[in-house]
Formats: C-alpha cells, sequence, structure tokens
C-alpha cells in the first residue's frame, strides 16, 4: 500500500478577490520505503503539497490518502491525531522548542501522543544516538549548531515512528557541506526504518540523495508523479 | 504539567518576577485586611463581644451609639414586644480618667450584671460582682487598666473603679473600655454632669424568647416602639459608621490591589505567550492539541500564583506577628485568607483568557512560513 496518495488535488486560495492556484489537478503516489524529493522554484506549490500531506492544510477538492486513510475526510480534531501519531515534520525555519533541551525536544513528542515514558526515553536516546548527538542532549537550542540544531528536528520528526516524513527544504538554512551531511543522515534514517519520505527543496544537488524527483511548476506535478519508482 | 515546568525551570527569572510581584500584592492585600479587621474590632469589639442578640437604638442615631438615648418609656414598650423574652439597659459614654497616673480617655458600657450586655470574652479574672468593678480591654492592661488597677472619673464624685478582669477584643471606638454595672454607669454620668436628673440608657438589650427569629422581632419592636431601631448584634456591627466608613475606604484600596494583580498576571502571560508564538505553533504542528498547550498555561498561572500566594502569606504571618501597628491588635481571619487567595486564583484564570485566546488562534500552518 502506498504511503502517500493524491488524487487530483487542487488548492485554490482566494486574495483580494482573486483565486490563486496554488495546486493543480495533483497527482502523486509514493511508496512505502520511497523518499521522493519535490524540486521547484520558490511559490511552485511544493509548500502547500506538503501541508496537504502533513494535515496542515485541507484542499480545496480531490483526495489524499495516507497509509490508506482517506484523510481529506478529517475532522480538525482528526487532523491533529493525525499529525501526532501517522507524520513527522522537518519545518524550514521553526523546529525547535527554545526552553526544552535537544532530548525533551524529542520526548515533547511522545508527551503528545501519550507514549509512555520510559518507551519514549528509551527511544529518544537511540534516536540521539543515532543522529551522534548524544552528547548534546541535555544542550538547549541556542547551545547548538544549526546542523546539530536540524539533526534535532530530524530525531523528533521520527520520535512518532510516523509512516510519512516530511522535510520542508531541510537544508536551506546550512552549508553545501554540512547540507550533504543532513541529506545522508535523513537517507540513512528514512530508509533504515523503511518510511516514506517527501523532501522539499529547489536545490537540485539535494535530490542526488532521494529515490526518485518530482517537479512542480506553478502547481502542477510532473505527468509521471502518479507512478511509483 | 512536564512541559510548564520545564518552561518555568528555564525561565526562572521571569516566573520568579512574577510570583514575588504576586506575593507582595497578596502581602500588601492581606496585611491591610488584618489591619482593617483589627481596626474594626477595636472600633466595635464590645458590641460584637457581648451576649446580647439584639440591641434597640434611637431612631435619630442611625446606628451611632454615642448618639442614642432612650427613654424608660420605650425601653418598657421594648420589653412588652411580643417575642421579647427579656430585655436589659445599657449605658454607653466616654470619660475622662486618670489611669495609672495619667489622665486617659475611656469608655464605659454600663449592664445590667448578671444579665444582657455583659461581656463574653473574659480571658483573665472575673467579671464585675457589684458597683465600682469593672471588666477592662486586655490590650490596655499595660496603660493603668490591668487587674487590681484603680481607675477615677476625673469629676467631683466620681466614682473610683477597680478593675477585676480583663477581656480581648472588646474595645469600643480604639478606646480602653470598662464594662460596669448600670449603677456605676449612671455614678460616673451624674459625676459628670451633676444637673442632670435622670441618666437615659444609650441601648437596650433584647434576649428573644426561644425560636424567635431575629429580623421578625426587629421589624416588630420598629413597628411597636416609634422612634426607635431594633438591630441584631451583626447589624449593629456592620451599620457602626465607624466601621462604615472605615471599611468603605479600605475596601476602595483591596479592590484597587485586586484589579493590580488581574493586569499583571494578565499583561505578563499575553506577553510571554506572544513571545513564544512560534514554538507554540510548532507544537500545534506537530500534533499538540489546543487542550494540551492551554492546560499547560493554566498549570503554569496556578504555580506562579500558588508560589506567590504562599509567599504573600508568610510575609503577611511575619508582619502581623513582627509589627502591631500602635496598640491596633491585627490579625488576619482565616475566612479571610481563605476567600482573599481564592478569589485571587480565580482573577488570575480570568486574566489568563486574554492569553488562553491568544493561545486558541494559533494556526498551525504558521509553522511552515518563515519567520524571518
Amino acid at each position: 500500500m502506498p504511503a502517500l496518495e493524491f488524487h487530483e488535488v487542487n488548492k485554490t486560495y482566494r486574495t483580494g478577490g482573486t483565486d490563486i492556484v496554488a495546486l493543480d489537478h495533483a497527482n502523486l503516489t509514493v511508496d512505502d520505503d520511497e523518499i521522493v524529493a519535490l524540486l521547484g522554484p520558490s511559490g511552485s506549490g511544493k509548500t502547500t503539497l506538503l501541508s496537504i500531506a502533513g494535515g496542515l492544510l485541507t484542499p480545496t477538492n480531490g483526495a489524499v490518502h495516507v497509509g490508506g486513510n482517506d484523510i481529506t475526510s478529517y475532522s480538525a480534531k482528526e487532523l491533529t491525531q493525525f499529525r501526532a501519531r501517522s507524520v513527522g515534520f522537518v519545518f524550514q525555519t521553526v523546529n525547535l522548542v527554545p526552553f526544552l533541551t535537544a532530548r525533551e525536544n524529542l520526548l515533547v513528542v511522545a508527551r503528545i501522543t501519550g507514549l509512555p515514558s520510559k518507551t519514549a526515553a528509551r527511544r529518544a536516546d537511540t534516536l540521539l544516538k543515532e543522529l551522534g548527538l548524544d552528547h548534546r542532549a541535555q544542550n538547549l537550542p541556542t547551545q547548538l549548531s544549526g546542523g546539530e540544531r536540524q539533526r534535532v528536528a530530524i530525531g523528533r520528526a521520527l520520535m512518532n515512528e510516523p509512516e510519512l516524513v516530511l522535510f520542508d527544504e531541510p537544508t536551506s538554512a546550512l552549508d553545501t557541506s554540512l547540507g550533504e551531511q543532513v541529506m545522508e543522515l535523513i537517507r540513512k534514517e528514512v530508509k533504515g526504518r523503511e518510511t516514506a519520505s517527501v523532501i522539499v527543496t529547489h536545490d537540485t544537488r539535494m535530490t542526488a540523495h532521494a529515490d526518485r524527483t518530482i517537479h512542480i511548476v506553478d502547481g502542477r506535478l510532473d505527468a509521471g508523479a502518479a507512478q511509483p519508482a | 504539567m512536564w512541559l510548564a515546568l520545564r518552561e518555568i525551570a528555564r525561565s526562572k527569572g521571569r516566573f520568579a518576577l512574577l510570583g514575588g510581584a504576586i506575593g507582595l500584592l497578596v502581602f500588601l492585600n492581606l496585611f491591610q485586611q488584618a489591619l482593617l479587621n483589627g481596626l474594626v474590632t477595636d472600633f466595635i469589639g464590645a458590641v460584637e463581644n457581648q451576649n446580647s442578640p439584639v440591641l434597640v437604638f434611637s431612631e435619630q442615631a442611625r446606628k451611632n451609639v454615642e448618639g442614642s438615648f432612650l427613654s424608660q418609656d420605650q425601653a418598657d414598650a421594648i420589653a412588652a414586644v411580643e417575642g421579647v423574652a427579656d430585655t436589659a439597659l445599657i449605658g454607653q459614654n466616654t470619660f475622662t480618667v486618670l489611669a495609672g497616673g495619667d489622665d486617659a480617655d475611656a469608655v464605659l458600657f454600663g449592664y445590667e450584671l448578671g444579665g444582657l450586655g455583659e461581656p463574653t470574652a473574659l480571658v483573665e479574672g472575673t467579671l464585675p460582682q457589684g458597683a465600682n468593678l469593672a471588666v477592662a480591654t486586655e490590650a490596655d492592661a499595660d496603660a493603668g487598666f490591668g487587674i487590681g488597677d484603680e481607675i477615677t472619673i476625673l469629676a467631683d464624685g466620681g466614682p473610683v473603679i477597680t478593675v477585676v478582669g480583663l477581656a480581648s477584643e472588646s474595645r469600643w471606638a480604639v478606646t480602653p473600655t470598662l464594662f460596669v454595672s448600670y449603677e456605676t454607669f449612671e455614678a460616673a454620668q451624674l459625676a459628670v454632669n451633676p444637673g442632670s436628673e435622670v441618666v437615659l440608657p444609650s441601648l437596650v438589650a433584647v434576649q428573644p424568647d426561644d425560636g424567635t427569629d431575629l429580623d421578625a422581632l426587629t421589624d416588630a419592636i420598629d413597628a411597636s416602639v416609634p422612634g426607635t431601631e431594633a438591630l441584631t448584634n451583626q447589624e449593629a456591627i456592620d451599620g457602626n459608621p465607624a466601621v462604615v466608613n472605615t471599611s468603605q475606604s479600605f475596601n476602595i484600596i483591596l479592590t484597587l490591589g485586586f484589579v493590580v494583580v488581574l493586569v499583571v498576571v494578565a499583561f505578563f502571560f499575553l506577553i510571554l505567550t506572544v513571545q513564544k508564538a512560534r514554538p507554540l505553533t510548532l507544537l500545534r504542528a506537530v500534533g499538540a492539541p489546543r487542550a494540551f498547550l492551554v492546560r499547560n498555561l493554566v498549570i503554569q498561572i496556578v504555580l506562579v500564583m500558588a508560589a506567590g500566594i504562599a509567599a504573600g502569606l508568610v510575609l503577611t504571618f511575619l508582619a502581623v506577628v513582627t509589627a502591631p501597628v500602635g496598640d491596633v491588635a491585627i490579625s488576619v481571619r482565616p475566612s479571610t485568607a481563605i476567600s482573599t487567595v481564592l478569589t485571587l486564583f480565580v482573577l488570575a484564570l480570568i486574566a489568563g483568557i486574554a492569553s488562553i485566546r491568544r493561545v486558541l488562534r494559533i494556526d498551525p500552518i504558521d509553522a511552515t512560513v518563515d519567520a524571518a
């Protein structure tokens, strides 16, 4: 079963009496262990697609299935639960709670989902070790470098063992070398868990780490996007 | 709780400042209430701590004991009202006395020994058993009003009164007070007013029949005896002009104190919520329900208020124990402290509404927006 399916998804914003089409009949399938890079210029609809896939936005019409479930029929409360239990997010800028340590930024996900504290602690410690951050577990975000902060965000996104991980420009704030390292880490962690992921980027160099690259321009995806690799 | 405690732990300074501010405001509020209680008790303790459940004033006195004079006919008419089991005369006046070698003012409450108007807060010695004996107020024992001390009414032929007992919280008008026999009171009155032919009682104390409703009885006395105003003991206390004026002044200050708490808490948490809007948005985006964030906010409000109130209570206790205000016996009544604490908690939660509304308005989609 595909981890993510978009079927004829449209998203239209109405601004100042004008309809702006952010997604135009988008069809997309992502297999359950596939890494898809979504490449497009600024304003092409990348983040809108990611937001709809993650239950942050609802489409104007069309169907979105995650793990076989049609999330377009979910209420706001169900979408909140869906985000907590089924999706992992790494956002472009806002990723960590400043008054929580690196370890607590992972544990807060468990607090939201109600994961038993011992299981949560074990999972957080394992993730921090895999991400090479076990020695930084008790540091606050302000005490971490940009790369370390992004690694903590990856750990947080994986903390709830999601079916789908969504990355919005995960390397945009990093230099090329650090960006490469983060992308390698993403691939290793996602593939190691056989989890599907969509990585939004405008940097073509980062697409080498994906199984498949899909282009998006003016809200329209490549014609073959609905066919998994 | 987990998230709330961690934020407090990482921002000790700002939360400590708020807790400290709340503590000082609580202290200010409770200390003022303690002072008010002390003043009120010193104003009307003599009426509050006597055994008559109903007191009849002259109507023109408007609840002022000093201005109340009743005739013997009125006293007889009161005794005849249905529901009245017993009555007794009470005389009250302020005299210049010689006490402890110095001139001083003292209030005499004359009552019929063994009957109504007798002091109920005796803490030492005995009640007067005859003429020229008195129960004085404990607070003035060291000022020449102690047991065995003799107090002379400064007038030709003024009686010399010996203190045989002490009562707590039984002053009148913040003045040393002596409970004496009605005959002693009459003798004192006649000494200072030698031309008087008769001494009028200030009040008539009333003991109702068993099971008689006090409000109905006071209404009946008012209706049956022209020119009188019958009051329950509590009504006489609450309606005392000095108590009314003092309470009104203090209540304005106390209300302002509560308003300041409301504003301080509201602004603090609103500013805090605005400052951490981004992490709150992130938490909503990764699946935190609104209730999760609101709960943490409310927990923080409750914890800060609890710490501030605890600090305020300790400060108040220390101040009441160590810092007497003149010779006014200030005290915090447990009921006052409890109602103040509950009011502050309710006000704090009301103050949190603006912050809660802010949290409820957070849209998780904003996590995808670059704040820079």
